[in-house]
């Protein structure tokens, strides 16, 4: 999507692929400011019946940003990003991001996108919308 | 327990300046490329607002939705006011039995009082007593 003038509705975003780690979500903790105990102790987080350590929501969507900002370049912009959380994500997993577009609208295109855990289960789903500069 | 007698209450208005330093940590920290541009989701960092009874790390509360919508981008070096508030609480049925949803709105401005930002967080906590056991 480099170059929106010769996209085409339906274009796919390069699929990405993510494993998060424990050290990585300690790292996100620190940059975030979030040290929710559901995020870094598995004991906390077994007692309040997450059945174990889940990563940051907003990891996961800044996954979807890093695999959408691939996408579009530097000529383009997020404007909006809206996305449910459908599934917890836990240190180990493998989450599969992808995104299309799915319509434009003057000089921005309006995206679906979601990402999927190894058991085939959806993780997340939402929409974005892509700004020409 | 969060009820409805919450929604309207808001944080004070926190003044913050988007330091390139703590741009860039947290992009590598996300694993975004850092090309001097701010993440959009750098937005959800925003947490020094506190909402007077309101705490983020109530027992077993998860993240359900989360929409973030710019008027304009942010850039290092700019000056802006935030404050959280709480939206709307209520509660629903669903598969983890009864649950209570609170959306905070973040919204940012900057010195001008413009809209930048308003960044939307809807958590989900299960009501006490009325989950589903789960077995270990």
């Amino acid at each position: 999507m480099k170059n929106q003038n010769k996209c085409q509705v339906s274009d796919q975003a390069p699929i990405r692929e993510w494993v998060p780690s424990d050290v990585q979500i300690r790292q996100f903790a620190e940059a975030s400011g979030n040290f929710n105990p559901i995020h870094l102790d598995d004991d906390y987080a077994r007692q309040v019946g997450l059945g174990g350590m889940v990563a940051h929501g907003m990891l996961t969507m800044g996954q979807l940003e890093a695999m959408l900002r691939k996408w579009i370049g530097k000529e383009s912009r997020i404007s909006k990003l809206d996305v449910r959380f459908k599934q917890v994500v836990r240190p180990g997993d493998m989450i599969t991001f992808g995104g299309s577009i799915r319509t434009h609208l003057g000089n921005v295109f309006v995206c679906d996108i979601e990402a999927s855990n190894n058991k085939n289960e959806k993780v997340l789903s939402g929409m974005a919308y892509i700004m020409q500069k | 327990m969060i009820g409805k007698e919450f929604i309207g209450r808001e944080s004070e208005s926190v003044v913050l300046k988007i330091r390139l330093e703590e741009v860039r940590r947290f992009a590598e920290g996300v694993g975004i490329p850092f090309n001097g541009e701010v993440p959009v989701t750098y937005v959800g960092t925003l947490l020094q607002a506190n909402i007077p009874g309101f705490d983020l790390s109530n027992p077993g509360m998860i993240h359900g939705e989360q929409k973030i919508t710019y008027r304009r981008p942010l850039s290092v070096g700019d000056s802006l006011t935030y404050k959280r508030r709480i939206k709307d609480v209520y509660e629903r049925t669903s598969k983890l039995g009864k649950i209570m949803l609170v959306v905070v709105e973040t919204t940012g401005s900057d010195l001008a009082g413009e809209l930048v930002f308003t960044s939307s967080s809807t958590l989900i906590t299960p009501i006490q007593g009325e989950t589903n056991e789960k077995s270990e």
